[in-house]
């Protein structure tokens, strides 16, 4: 009996040996994140929960929940909110439309695929504010844009596209820059498919129309969920683009830049923005569970049958 | 149900000098089950998917009946497919599997559930008719890959090795049932695949192909017992028939020392050929230990029960050789026996170049 009893302890213990040696090499990795994500995120919550003004300067008093008792029941947030839903629902969407359309056409083999693709990619792979740039000055101006350059050739008047639909050349510029995005999942979903499902459907005498929708698209379907899901969880965060292209002009401010409008953008309101920003977190939190969720979903992958 | 008929059929990929199958003539039987045969390579699948219409034929036609479908997409040409890996469609449960040709028809639900329960009964499947295909064995899946054929009543079956994807002893028993199936519905079929034990056992007829090449389409019995070419004669048959290359002399062909008794048609060819080397072909059965004839020492004895190959090394043409010799199931004979080994059946002659001598 003694004997057995040291045997299994002396098996707990290589066992506890085992779990250290695997999570040595994660601590560095995990105090780091937590220096840099956790504690700021602590200071916030704090923070959400005071009223702190900087200018003029005044000391800071615990108010409780009171901040997001006035948060929700300040219009301009509700705005905000608001306008964040439609720029990442319209962004998302046409996102992936296009993304999807584009994908099936990639997928088949044609003289420099290698080529289009690359060229396809690259808005992606441009910085926001960069791509924000770009569009206000080159694309949409009324003086110097691409756009007025070929409707005054068309005998047009010129538009002012920022000022008459400052939300819609936001939602533009984000399909722009994550269509490709969505491309690459997308292909990569139809590169999974197998070949002889597809001519499985032919011999079965499906038309084009029918494998699409009801071979290809349901394939597609954990796709286009990751898709959606992600790109939700990056674009609901969008500043970047509102702060170069309209500067938070009518029915584009979306949350992101209201927060930073109240806070160091010249409302010094820091209590109530952090209030703001860590409702911005909770959402992000509640989308990135169910994306997770629809991850980890793919990773253990349909059964190729 | 219709003859499938292939008229000098030629399948040349793009970028490839080599057709993969080169010119085919075939015709098959109403009813029949045409086993394609043959090593990887050899074009079969090719041929296959010729007929299904997944493949241009770029010279040649193509007949189902009296339809010529060369040019005709797969959907018009009423056949129906079992794919080696099944190719199920994921997402749909089996009886959506079964039943989605029946859809593109536009055949009524009622009808469409009537047939799909019919096939499924035949198959065994009627429980597992709402699971999805990863839900299911692989048994199973083959099982709703050929229910998926049989619910469309086609003129024609096609199955690319349907059977590679199951493990050993499930595969010796679908492939009766599958057999026995066939008969029954009296389809047309045409079969492919790389195991010649599959196609001698399944096969009304066996056609063998070699680099696209037809090389002889027949009874599974003549195959075996009248090879036409040396790569027949080698590939037809497990343990494979013994193939000595040897001289022609004046009293005719030997092995090592043991000279062989030849069909007057082969002796009558032989000197018309005036050829200076044949192969010679003996089937292991048609081999035995006995105490006269070749002497050689036993190298391996592989013993199944019901018979056992014996391994034996001979000298020919001052060379050692290994002859396979099929012996009693209760053989004594062990490794390193000195044991002499004689003709005890028909032999095969074939040419330099491969074909067949006399009958």
């Amino acid at each position: 009996m003694a004997a057995t009893a040291s045997r299994s302890e002396a098996v707990k213990k290589l066992q506890r040996r085992e779990a250290w040696r695997r999570r040595i090499p994660l601590l560095p990795a995990l105090l780091f994140t937590i220096v840099v994500t956790q504690v700021p995120f602590l200071f916030s919550l704090w923070y959400s929960l005071t009223e702190w003004k900087i200018v003029p300067p005044e000391p800071r008093q615990f108010v409780g929940v009171d901040n997001y008792v006035d948060l929700f029941d300040s219009r301009f947030f509700r705005e905000a909110v608001w306008t964040s839903i439609l720029m990442t629902v319209f962004a998302v969407l046409l996102s992936v439309i296009l993304g999807t359309l584009i994908a099936l056409l990639l997928d088949r083999k044609f003289f420099g695929q290698g080529f289009v693709r690359t060229l396809l990619i690259t808005p992606f792979l441009i910085m926001p504010v960069v791509a924000g740039l770009v569009w206000k000055n080159q694309m949409y101006s009324a003086t110097f844009g691409v756009f007025n350059w070929v409707i005054e050739g068309l005998g047009f008047d010129r538009i002012e596209f920022v000022s008459r639909w400052p939300l819609w050349s936001i939602v533009i510029v984000l399909v722009w820059q994550w269509t490709p995005f969505m491309m690459l999942i997308i292909l990569a979903g139809l590169q999974g498919q197998s070949a002889s499902v597809l001519e499985a459907a032919r011999v079965d005498g499906a038309s084009p129309r029918a494998t699409f929708f009801q071979i290809t698209l349901p394939h597609l379907r954990p796709y286009l969920e990751l898709g959606v899901l992600l790109g939700s969880i990056y674009l609901i965060q969008v500043f970047d683009h509102v702060a170069v292209i309209t500067g938070g002009g009518p029915g584009s401010t979306n949350v992101p830049y209201f927060v930073f409008q109240r806070s160091i953008g010249g409302g010094w309101q820091f209590g109530l923005a952090s209030a703001y920003s860590i409702v911005v977190v909770v959402a992000s939190i509640i989308i990135a569970t169910f994306g997770l969720r629809v991850l980890s979903g793919l990773l253990e992958g349909e059964d190729p049958a | 149900m219709a003859e499938v008929r292939y008229e000098n059929a030629s399948r040349i990929y793009p970028g490839s000098e080599i057709p993969a199958v080169n010119e085919l003539n075939l015709d098959i039987d109403d009813g029949e089950l045409l086993v394609l045969v043959g090593p990887s390579g050899s074009g079969k699948s090719t041929a296959l998917r010729m007929l299904a219409g997944l493949e241009f034929v770029d010279q040649g036609s193509v007949y189902i009946g009296e339809n010529d479908v060369t040019l005709s997409p797969p959907q018009d040409r009423d056949i129906a497919m079992v794919f080696q890996n099944y190719a199920l469609y994921p997402s749909m449960t089996v009886a959506a599997n079964m039943g989605f040709a029946l859809k593109q028809q536009k055949v009524p639900k009622a009808e469409r559930m009537e047939r799909v329960r019919e096939a499924a009964r035949i198959l065994d499947l009627e429980e597992y008719l709402d699971r999805k295909p990863k839900n299911l064995s692989g048994g199973q899946r083959q099982r709703v890959a050929m229910g998926r054929a049989i619910v469309r009543k086609p003129q024609v079956f096609l199955m690319d090795e349907p059977l590679s994807n199951l493990d050993a002893k499930l595969r010796v028993q679908t492939r009766t049932e599958l057999a026995d199936l066939q008969a029954r519905l009296g389809v047309t079929t045409v079969y492919v695949t790389h195991d010649q034990v599959e196609a001698m056992t399944m096969g009304h007829r066996v056609a063998v192909l070699k680099d696209g090449v037809l090389q002889q389409a027949d009874r599974p019995r003549t195959l075996y017992s009248k090879p036409v070419n040396r790569f027949v004669a080698g590939f037809i048959g497990s343990p494979a028939m013994n193939l000595i290359d040897t001289d022609v002399t004046s009293e005719g062909v030997a092995i090592g020392t043991l000279g062989l008794t030849l069909d007057p048609s082969v002796s009558s060819a032989l000197t018309a050929q005036d050829d200076r080397e044949v192969t010679v072909g003996v089937r292991p059965e048609h081999l035995k230990l006995s105490t006269a004839g070749l002497p050689g020492e036993v190298t391996v004895v592989e013993e199944l029960g019901s018979e056992s190959f014996v391994h034996v090394t001979v000298e020919h043409r001052g060379e050692p050789l290994v002859l396979v010799v099929r012996d009693a199931g209760e053989t004594t004979t062990t490794r390193g026996d000195i044991v002499h080994v004689d003709v005890a059946g028909p032999t095969h002659v074939f040419e330099n170049g491969g074909a067949r001598l006399g009958e």
